[in-house]
């Protein structure tokens, strides 16, 4: 007897059942052939429902878990144990955080069953079926449609109702009456980095001269911007939205499409850098689509009009305050917007789909829980961004303030000596920058892919590294912003002189990954908090703006990882002198 | 010289077949005994939405495949643990078999070696 067959039958007690019981019995018509028989369905008992289910439910709800709940308790804390006061209304916040997080699992799981499957089919079929200018049209409407699906997208209007019309109008208008053309001239923008960023995959274009092709005029214009009195005020927005805009929603399907189209032509497999570039210039071309929206507004709208018009607005809201219509009460407000958000994009894809290539969706059923899944989590999401997100930003943003500097909410502010106080300030957003990057999934996705594209002389840890050090040192030089009442473009303005001459300086690689990491660290849930933050900081301060600080975390990372992509190509280049030296040296000896 | 040529014998292969993201916790398990050289890899699998019906969104179509050689005397030990890590007895979660091997081969180090050259 074999050892093995000992211990077979010592240790297990084994039971034994003949797969052909699984199998199902083979129908046979009378002539002796087999027929078609549908899949039997499996029943299933309630504790087996529950098993399959938990898995699936808690590493999706544990994914986004992992991205909200250390920055709550950190805020939390910070406020409790440094500003020495509780967190106001923290049940509803608790709440709003929960749906926040049961939101984002629902629209990211609706996004990969719903939304990516026609990006895919669109991106791999569409290229065959039309020219390229019709490609192109479709990739520009697409990115438009995306735009508006982008759940941090909605921060902005909710960030708009904090802004005072009196000392800031132009600001005002773009935020509340004017919000739909923002998010439109915002969504013109990434349309047109779809098309450029399609034809650049086609005709392997380099990235650095589009980079100074596109920051230039959007650099005059803030500069043009930054002169006018009135008009300065926008500048921190403009640069603000930029950030907003390259989500979870815009990068994978605007990209879906590009590869798509690159691979129709035979040219997706030769450059593995084709992902990169699209991130970069769909945060450019918005920024100055909404500056030229402000100079068009300037030169049409008095101030005097929106003021008086702003009153309207804001006695139209306290009435539906008092008295409001069954569409602005909280649920049916937010189902209002995730369906406006989701549905259009949905329709133009199906339409493109069904009338353009004439092709079916496979798995039917699976897109519609998809897309039905995507409007569901987004509705949620919306719900908890405005209890949850932008309430905690804003309270601790306003309450930071206590620090250095006195503030009606905090009795005994300030509480420590203005250097301490904004030694605090500055800290606090330092390490929230800091934590929110390194919590961010893309981040970790950018870092693998840059690893192997530099064959590992680019650690995915040094990446991550320099994109988190970079945002939270840009956080922190925007909340300085706001202390000292300094203008964004002084920081703006110095930070990408230094980029576009690293840029000159550094290899195609470290262009393309550089530009890219600001994109990846602006999730949804880090957008709205930082943007409420700014906001409640910049009232409890009395600045005009709270706008700014994601513009300055956009530019950091870049700076932050250029340089030390520079570094490291010089590094492998010292130790291949090193090598070669090395190498000349021990070949002489053999030669005699 | 004639080249001495080692194949082992007594090899069995265990195959499992599991939910896309389950594959790196069977070889976790199977490190944590001390069984190295498992390979993952990428597949999809069909028919099992259609029978789950709607509980069928939860089941990731998209699945890993571990395969990993051990010693015939172990197999049952492995078996059982790979089924217990993989929750092999959840509806769709997956299924594993084990395959006989005619042959095997792989670097056998020279100690071992010594004590089977005569």
């Amino acid at each position: 007897m074999r050892f093995g067959d000992f211990i077979q039958a010592m240790s297990v007690d084994s039971q034994r059942v003949p797969f052909q019981e699984l199998m199902p019995e083979p129908l046979f018509d009378r002539h002796g052939n087999e027929y078609p028989q549908p899949v039997p369905k499996m029943k299933l008992g309630g504790g087996e429902v529950v098993k399959i289910l938990q898995p699936y439910l808690s590493t999706r709800f544990m994914d986004q878990a992992r991205a909200v709940v250390p920055l709550a308790i950190y805020l939390g804390l910070f406020q409790y144990l440094v500003l020495q006061t509780p967190v106001m209304d923290a049940s509803i916040i608790a709440g709003g955080l929960l749906a926040v997080m049961v939101g984002l699992m629902m629209f990211m799981e609706g996004l990969k069953l719903g939304l990516m499957p026609f990006g895919e089919v669109i991106g791999n079929t569409l290229p065959r079926k039309l020219p390229l200018a019709g490609v192109l049209f479709i990739a520009f409407l697409l990115g438009i449609g995306v735009t508006f699906a982008e759940p941090a997208i909605g921060a902005l209007q909710v960030a708009g109702s904090i802004v005072d019309p009196e000392k800031a109008p132009y600001l005002f208008t773009l935020l509340n009456d004017r919000s739909g053309a923002t998010v439109l001239l915002v969504g013109l923008g990434v349309g047109l980095a779809a098309v450029l960023g399609t034809v650049r995959f086609l005709r392997g274009w380099s990235l650095k001269p589009l980079i100074f092709i596109s920051l230039t005029p959007t650099l005059i214009l803030s500069v043009i911007a930054f002169m006018d009195p009135e008009l300065t005020k926008i500048v921190g927005l403009a640069w603000d939205c930029g950030a907003v805009t390259t989500g979870p929603v815009t990068v994978p399907l605007v990209l879906a499409l590009g590869i798509g189209v690159a691979s129709a032509a035979g040219k997706g497999a030769d450059s593995s850098l084709s992902g990169f570039g699209i991130v970069t210039l769909a945060s450019v071309f918005p920024i100055l689509g909404v500056l030229l929206l402000s100079f068009y507004t300037a030169y049409t709208v008095p101030p005097e009009v929106i003021i008086a018009k702003a009153a309207e607005i804001k006695a139209a809201a306290a009435l539906a305050a008092a008295q409001p219509q069954w569409f602005e009460v909280t649920p049916w407000n937010e189902v209002i917007l995730g369906v406006r958000a989701i549905v259009p994009l949905v329709i133009f894809l199906a339409i493109v789909l069904m009338l353009v290539l004439r092709e079916k969706m496979k798995n039917a059923g699976m897109t519609y829980y998809g897309v039905f899944l995507a409007v569901a989590g987004m509705c949620i999401f919306n719900v908890g961004l405005t209890y949850g997100l932008a309430k905690l930003g804003d309270q601790s943003g306003g309450l930071i303030a206590a620090a250095f500097t006195a503030i009606d909410a905090v009795d005994a502010s300030p509480l420590y000596s203005v250097s301490v106080g904004v030694g605090i300030a500055a800290l606090f957003a330092w390490v929230l920058g800091l934590g929110a990057t390194l919590a961010e999934p893309a981040l970790n996705a950018l870092g693998m892919t840059v690893q192997n594209l530099t064959n590992g002389a680019f650690k995915k840890s040094m990446l991550m590294g320099a994109v988190a050090f970079g945002v939270a040192t840009g956080i922190m030089l925007g909340v300085l912003k706001l202390i000292y009442d300094f203008h964004i473009m002084y920081i703006l303005i110095p930070g990408y002189t230094i980029g576009l001459i690293l840029t000159l300086l550094s290899t195609e690689e470290f262009v393309n990954v550089g530009w890219d990491s600001a994109g990846v660290t602006t999730g949804p849930v880090t957008v709205p908090l930082v943007l409420a933050m700014g906001l409640g900081f910049g009232n409890a301060l009395g600045s005009t703006e709270g706008f700014g600080i994601l513009a300055a975390a956009s530019i950091c990372p870049i700076v932050a990882v250029l340089t030390l992509g520079i570094y490291v190509q010089f590094k492998v280049k010292r130790e291949e002198r090193r090598t070669a030296r090395e190498l000349a040296r021990t070949e002489v000896p053999q030669g005699v | 010289m004639k080249r001495t040529f080692t194949t082992l014998t007594d090899a069995t292969l265990i195959t499992a077949v599991v939910q896309h993201g389950f594959g790196e916790v069977i070889t976790d398990a199977l490190l944590e005994v001390g069984i190295q050289g498992a390979t993952l890899h990428s597949a999809m699998g069909v028919g099992i939405r259609e029978r789950l019906g709607a509980v069928g969104v939860a089941v990731d179509a998209e699945r890993d495949v571990v395969s990993v050689m051990v010693s015939s005397d172990e197999v049952d030990r492995v078996f059982e643990r790979i089924f217990l890590a993989g929750k092999m007895d959840t509806p769709g979660m997956g299924f594993m078999y084990a395959t006989p091997l005619m042959q095997a081969a792989t670097y056998v180090p020279p100690s071992i070696l010594a004590k089977y050259t005569d």
